[in-house]
């Protein structure tokens, strides 16, 4: 397999005409962290996909011991969030990667190219979500962000990570900010509450002046109606009250399993009942989701990558010391911020009143920071591992996938749906924690190992050559030259 | 960033390239936005019900309706025409050199500053009805199609429209089937047999809907009181209001909106509609046919339509498997072509000129005019201003709308006497090339 690398580094030196993006410009170590994160993203994903809810993770956040917490708080650990932000990263660094392809006389400009490969990328997005019925899809809102993020690329490196840090610190200041959201929203759960109480003792004091006065029964009662009706909370305030109190049921572990029940039979049912079931879903992370948080979460990240790439961390020209500096300093940061994240969850779920006058800061208040280090200090391993040589099978494989990216994530979405939901084998809520992660350890070797074969006879995953078709508007062959 | 020298790299357009009609057009199109615009600056938002379940004989109805019929969506959709018309203007006689930003890159850049001047008017100036942030963003998706052909753009139009209409029709089959389970919900109890939980829900769930839909006064009363309240009470009162339409607004209906007409607008232009170049009669031929069917159109869905839907939703409902509003975008399109073919008739016949020179002026400050009637409405309106929120009638409204626009048409050809261009559009260029323009001419 090691060769196999090396020949295809060879094959794609001799430039192919209407080829403006020959292999000899890919870069080993960003297809080895991209291979990485497009993986290590199902270990999040799955959750969703297999119906690990949230019910069942508060559950594990307020027992906070055992094999099933310890396996839930390790990915919450080392990799919620960090994934995505490793894919972040490197899509970024390939931002600039791409706009150094030189003009082609006769097609479209690159610039011109890269713009369709966004939109295309926010089509292929929808398909992904509203088709193929995956919510958590995110290349609708890498697409959005790709085209936002275009006016920066000639920025300077220096530029970029300047901006890759303030984007990061709004990411913290929002947190704060949902964060004084909540503690408003519970003042006002504590005005409503007073109302309520003064109500209840208005109407208590009235039903003994009225039952003095020599009211008949039947006049008593019809007294205490009209003043419970007078005194019914308006819909501004009936707002507010529900909003606290749905906030405090979403930290709790309902033993019912109500939601979770409708949930399943949902998710049990065919494609319809599905599709109904989460399209609202999916149109909350393209939209709401995306401008409260998505922007940040995945620009900060972009930006950084750009940034990186420019100061060659990407193409191997840190020294030794460097890289593992930064990947002693990124992780050891990191974990340090998580565990700090996940005790302040503990006790948020435990009693989130009790929190909100303890505690000045959110468990999510840093963050955007623990991913950033966490992320920063996986790749700087990454580039260390590659630069020793250790492993080397292991990294083209993962290379390999990553050079699948586009096509691995679809088929995350193939399988899953089909594994899980309704309409294909309906294992929906029918799988243990420890049962999700073998599943996808078997989807990572299926996909690595795929990747490597296919990557044999043709020169792109087949996602990444329709996606290059449709953006050069031709039928590109796929066939290695000399397979 | 860097700066750039203006010498060899891609220059703003210059005064005699300026297209005269499309400046026209757009001048009159941005006027016309406020009269759409000013019932949000100024009044509190359940005038519309008070109007429309009121008698029929108050000028306000009689304002309401004329606005509606002739204007409603039409001003936006000219303005949104007339933006993918300029967005092809803006690369059209440029080429790129050899180093530096290309045209692409200033196109983007440009795009990326409107967006945030859309959130600077909406959270900054406090108009949320703010267009530009949707204009930015729906802009980034035109300029792959800037070399498309007229027919290819019209069809993309259209195709936008039809998701418009998709949604609108799934909206009103969720509507309608609600309204028929709560039409069998109220048959059994008429029989006097007891409701199944499911259909105490249907019931239950309509007539919220049905009260949901009016004006409810612990609302209103709320909208008044923050309006005419300081500026940091009006900023924090409407950040999720600001934050929903720049969310769910743009996502589910503002981009959909726009790139209809957008598209509609650049192959229009591709025809050489908005810069003069068709006959006299082809214009006087979309003069009839954009009123002679766009307003009975209107008038429908406005009297047929509308009326009956605020009035008795439940009837409405009963009535109708379509909404009126599946007409929306259908009207507005010949509504907007009419508006602009009389005015080229108007231009050509030469009665006017002053007038038509008038209007370029305020079309060619078009982006300082429209930052101007939020400086000016808020200030008017506002509480931390001189607080005239829900003090007018609604027909009232339109004086202060004829007096901005005397002031915005004076103001921009005084303005263009002396300058270049105009304060906000001077800000814009220099954010775009990032290097100061100059101004004096």
């Amino acid at each position: 397999m090691s060769n196999n690398f090396v020949d295809m580094e060879q094959n794609s030196s001799v430039p192919s005409p209407g080829s403006t993006n020959p292999i000899s410009e890919r870069l080993f170590s960003l297809d080895v962290i991209r291979g990485i994160a497009v993986l290590g993203i199902l270990l999040i994903s799955i959750w969703e996909f297999g119906g690990f809810s949230t019910n069942e993770q508060n559950r594990l956040r307020l027992l906070g011991k055992g094999f099933d917490f310890n396996l839930f708080a390790s990915a919450l650990l080392l990799f919620e969030g960090k994934m995505r932000a490793l894919f972040s990263l490197v899509f970024g660094a390939g931002i600039i990667l791409y706009m150094q392809k030189p003009n082609h006389p006769g097609l479209p400009s690159t610039q011109e190219l890269y713009i369709r490969r966004q939109m295309w990328l926010m089509a292929f997005g929808v398909i992904n979500a509203f088709l193929l019925l995956w919510p958590g899809d995110i290349l609708f809102q890498y697409g959005v962000m790709g085209i936002l993020l275009f006016p920066f690329f000639r920025m300077s490196k220096k530029g970029l990570l300047i901006a890759a840090i303030i984007v990061t610190l709004i990411y913290c200041g929002k947190m704060y900010w949902f964060y004084e959201d909540d503690h408003t929203a519970y003042k006002k759960f504590k005005a409503i509450e007073l109302i309520e109480q003064k109500n209840k003792k208005d109407s208590a004091a009235k039903h003994i002046k009225d039952s003095l006065s020599g009211m008949s029964k039947a006049e008593l009662a019809k007294q205490d109606s009209l003043f419970k009706e007078k005194t019914k909370l308006n819909r501004i305030q009936q707002g507010d009250k529900s909003r606290w109190e749905g906030l405090v049921k979403g930290l709790k572990y309902d033993t019912s399993k109500g939601p979770e029940k409708a949930e399943k039979t949902a998710m049990w049912g065919n494609y319809k009942k599905v599709w109904q079931h989460l399209y609202q879903r999916a149109q909350g992370k393209e939209a709401a989701w995306l401008y409260r948080i998505g922007i940040w979460d995945i620009s900060s990240m972009m930006l950084l990558g750009m940034a990186l790439f420019g100061f060659g961390f990407f193409s191997n020209r840190f020294s030794t010391d460097t890289y593992v500096m930064l990947a002693i300093v990124g992780i050891a940061l990191g974990i340090f911020l998580g565990w700090l994240r996940l005790d302040l969850q503990h006790s948020k779920h435990v009693d989130y009143i009790k929190y909100l006058s303890k505690k000045p800061i959110s468990p999510m208040q840093f963050f955007p920071i623990e991913r950033l280090s966490l992320a920063l200090g996986y790749a700087s391993l990454v580039m260390l591992l590659i630069r020793l040589k250790f492993l080397q099978w292991l990294w083209q494989a993962f290379a390999a996938t990553g050079r699948l990216a586009f096509t691995n994530y679809f088929m995350q979405t193939i399988i899953c749906t089909l594994f899980f939901y309704g309409y294909g084998f309906g294992y929906f809520g029918r799988l243990t924690q420890a049962q999700l992660y073998f599943f996808v350890a078997e989807i990572w070797i299926a996909q690595m190992v795929f990747s490597v074969f296919w990557l044999r006879f043709y020169q792109y995953g087949p996602v990444e050559w329709l996606w290059r078709c449709l953006v050069y508007r031709k039928r590109f062959s796929n066939k290695k030259k000399n397979a | 960033m860097q700066t750039y020298s203006a010498d060899n790299h891609v220059k703003p357009v210059q005064q005699a390239e300026r297209i005269k009609t499309v400046d026209m057009i757009r001048g009159f199109a941005l006027l016309g936005i406020l009269l759409m615009n000013i019932p949000g600056f100024g009044i509190n938002w359940d005038f519309w019900h008070r109007v429309m379940t009121g008698p029929e004989n108050t000028k306000d109805f009689y304002a309401f309706a004329a606005i509606f019929t002739f204007f409603e969506g039409t001003m936006r959709g000219l303005f949104s025409m007339l933006f993918g018309a300029g967005m092809i203007l803006f690369t059209l006689n440029k080429k790129d050199t050899a180093t530096g930003p290309t045209v692409t890159e200033y196109y983007y850049r440009r795009l990326l500053w409107l967006v945030l001047f859309g959130v600077f008017n909406a959270f900054v100036l406090l108009w949320f009805g703010d267009i530009l942030f949707y204009y930015g963003m729906c802009g980034m998706m035109l300029y792959v199609f800037r070399n498309t052909n007229p027919k290819w753009l019209l069809v993309l139009g259209f195709v936008c429209m039809g998701v418009t209409m998709l949604k609108q029709q799934l909206n009103w089959n969720e509507l309608t089937d609600k309204r028929k389970a709560y039409n069998e919900a109220v048959a059994v109890s008429k029989t006097g047999k007891q409701l199944s939980a499911e259909q105490e829900a249907a019931k239950k769930e309509w007539l919220e809907m049905e009260k949901r839909r009016k004006p409810d006064t612990v609302f209103t009363n709320r909208n008044l009181q923050k309006m005419r309240s300081g500026y940091v009470t009006i900023y924090q009162y409407l950040i999720p209001m600001n934050a929903d339409s720049e969310t769910g607004g743009l996502y589910h209906q503002w981009f959909w909106d726009g790139l209809t007409m957008m598209f509609i607008g650049m192959a229009l232009f591709g025809w050489g509609f908005f810069s003069n170049k068709l006959s006299t009669s082809t214009y006087s031929m979309w003069l009839l046919l954009g009123y002679g069917i766009g307003i009975p159109i209107s008038w429908f869905v406005f009297k047929v339509g509308m009326l009956e839907e605020t009035r008795n939703i439940g009837l409405y409902a009963d009535r109708y498997y379509v909404n009126h509003n599946l007409l929306y975008d259908v009207r507005r399109i010949l509504l907007s072509l009419g508006h602009a073919s009389l005015l080229m008739v108007i231009f050509r016949s030469n009665i006017v000129p002053w007038l038509m020179r008038a209007l370029a002026n305020v079309g060619q400050l078009a982006f300082t005019n429209y930052l101007m009637q939020s400086i000016i409405c808020t200030w008017f309106f506002y509480g931390y201003g001189f607080g005239w929120y829900n003090k007018l009638k609604f027909y009232e409204l339109y004086y202060v709308v004829f007096a901005v626009w005397i002031f915005q048409l004076i103001f921009s050809s005084v303005w263009l006497k002396y300058f270049r261009f105009g304060p906000f559009e001077w800000l814009w260029r220099s954010l775009t090339y990032w290097q100061l323009q100059p101004m004096k001419k």
